[in-house]
């Protein structure tokens, strides 16, 4: 078995599982941010009304409000926060980052795992060698929330090998956005993703982390870097980390095998209106851009915080840009504090807001008025996301972001870093 | 199961986001009904009438895997919803929340707007009543049709604690 089909076997109570059978395995962390987590919350009071039978395998982030703008949303939290004390349940409350990096940073996900959520990236917790699912409120008050328990047809997998090494200035998300065009959105519907080859296994965790967060828009059902020495480095360094339940593939089973050669890639930017529409950053050059922002499920990383500090030294922020720095979690924004990059920022123009999930949906922060583009890191561009459907967002590294938030349009991120490269 | 009624048609790569935008996921359904993919069809939420099928493109249902997205469908009194494909949490939420769904790879070319169609679920054909067209899907997982014929997930695990105990 590969390591989705052990981990769903273990979870289960079976020796073994095969691809297409339908089980019930034991859920080991149920994930909610505020609005997912309000609307769970209403179904389970009406339509089940029972103990929660694990609390403490439930986590509840308010990550999509670091404060409520409005008495509704206030109304929200509100609830949320009574929900959350009458069931017992763990809360990280407003301004404790994103939802996933909140969650691994403060020890919730450990190898092995099976956590479900509602947010559509809860499949970015097989960086860590967990299996991350996306299901639906009702799955959660239906079942996880009363019995501790969620159905999962086993999936097929889908092995995706990436190798070479991409020229400098391009980045772990310039290749994750290329892949998700090259592959195509929804094209691996159902399927488990395991993210392989000599490109993947030589990243840092963190890059690691943008792989799986993009299987949502191919489709797929849950993705993973199979569990590695760089992944045990990385669970020792969190609170209470084990490797105690690490699941790891017998061999290379997989339903199909593809396979990519990144070594020619540049920069790349998504445009509207879909995270599938990939272009280079040199092809869409010049295109003016009044938002800038670090942020969201892949974004706000110390080393996205790192890279834009990179392009902005000893050069200032544009002045028809507003660019948002947003950590994705009061770790991270400690880390770039000792590192001294807040200042630094700070000074070149950039704007700091508290760890959260950002401009996300704009519930309290990053809405676009029609006519205006946003060029961000954030994992969605779809017209009426953050407020004006005729605005446009645009998806890049933080490279590519910082780049155009300098110049004002976007910019292929080597006209600064790499000049040299780019004229040759 | 069997369903009649008008064909709403839409494109490919729908997100969840404009079934119900963002701004009104707290609003009582009675409103949020009133607004259902309305930025790619105004005349959709005003003119639906019970019974109808919504028919949609490749990948229908992406991003947010917020349940309030089929909700919000089945509320507009729809019988089922047909795509070429389906975002897996959708699918997975339509017959959670028990709203019909059927795959079906060829129904982009079988359909226009406005043809009366007749969908069997449980033998997986849609018929294209107004031009005579017919297609055949793969069935639906007996599981899936059992949660549909409870009323949706919360009710098969309140009438059958077995499963999930």
């Amino acid at each position: 078995m590969n390591m989705a089909e052990k981990i769903l076997a273990r979870a289960s109570g079976r020796q073994s599982v095969e691809p297409g059978e339908i089980v019930v395995a034991d859920v080991d962390r149920l994930l909610m941010h505020d609005l997912s987590g309000y609307l769970t919350g209403q179904v389970y009071d009406r339509e089940v009304s029972k103990p929660v039978r694990y609390p403490d395998r439930v986590v509840m982030v308010f990550d999509h409000h670091f404060s409520p703008p409005t008495e509704q949303q206030a109304v929200v939290l509100e609830t949320n926060r009574a929900w959350a004390r009458k069931h017992g349940i763990n809360l990280l409350d407003c301004g404790n980052g994103n939802l996933h990096h909140a969650a691994v940073r403060r020890g919730f996900i450990q190898p092995g795992m099976i956590v479900v959520g509602s947010d559509s990236h809860t499949p970015v917790h097989g960086a860590l060698g967990a299996l991350g699912v996306a299901l639906g409120n009702d799955s959660h008050a239906g079942t996880v929330l009363p019995h501790g328990k969620a159905w999962f047809k086993v999936p097929t997998t889908t092995r995706i090998e990436v190798t070479g090494t991409p020229p400098p200035g391009t980045t772990a998300r310039d290749v994750a956005l290329w892949l998700a065009a090259e592959i195509g959105e929804g094209e691996l519907n159902y399927k488990a993703l395991e993210f392989a080859g000599p490109y993947v296994k030589e990243l840092p965790f963190w890059d690691r982390w943008l792989f799986p967060l993009l299987c949502v828009d191919l489709g797929a059902k849950c993705a993973y870097v199979e569990p590695d020495e760089v992944t045990e480095a990385f669970v020792r360094t969190l609170p209470g980390g084990t490797t105690e339940r690490l699941a790891r593939s017998d061999g290379l089973e997989a339903e199909q095998l593809l396979r990519f050669d990144i070594g020619e890639l540049t920069p790349q930017v998504a445009a509207p209106p879909t995270v599938g529409n990939v272009h280079s950053a040199r092809s869409i050059a010049g295109k003016p851009v009044r938002w800038a922002e670090l942020g969201g499920h892949g974004g706000g990383r110390f080393e996205d915080i790192a890279a834009a500090a990179r392009v902005l030294d000893g050069r200032r922020v544009h002045p028809d840009v507003r660019f948002n720095i947003v950590p994705s979690s009061r770790e991270v924004f400690a880390e770039a504090d000792r590192a001294g990059l807040v200042l630094a920022l700070h000074e070149a123009g950039a704007t700091w807001f508290p760890p959260s999930t950002g401009s996300n949906q704009a519930y309290n922060m990053g809405a676009l008025a029609p006519g205006e583009v946003m060029i961000s890191t954030h994992a969605r561009n779809f017209p009426g996301r953050n407020g004006s459907p005729d605005a446009e967002m645009y998806l890049a590294s933080a490279t590519t972001v910082a780049a155009s938030a300098v110049t004002g349009t976007i910019t292929d991120p080597r006209e600064i870093t790499h000049p040299r490269e780019v004229a040759a | 199961m069997i369903f009649e009624g008008r064909c709403w048609k839409f494109g490919d790569n729908i997100p969840t986001d404009r079934l119900v935008k963002s701004k009104y996921v707290f609003e009582p359904m009675s409103e949020i009904v009133k607004h259902v993919l309305e930025d790619l069809n105004p005349e959709f939420p005003l003119g639906v009438q019970p019974g109808d099928i919504v028919v949609a493109g490749k990948h229908f249902g992406q991003s947010s895997g917020r349940a309030i997205a089929t909700k919000a469908l089945k509320a507009t009194g729809i019988g089922c919803v047909v795509a070429q494909t389906f975002a897996r949490t959708f699918y997975r939420n339509c017959f959670e929340v028990g709203l019909p769904a059927l795959e079906l790879s060829s129904v982009g070319d079988l359909v226009r707007e406005g043809d009366r169609l007749r969908v069997d679920l449980t033998a997986g054909v849609l018929e294209n009543l107004t031009t005579g067209a017919r297609a055949t899907a793969p069935a639906a997982d007996p599981f899936l049709v059992s949660m549909l014929e409870a009323g949706g997930l919360i009710k098969l695990a309140a009438a059958r604690p077995e499963i999930f105990a």
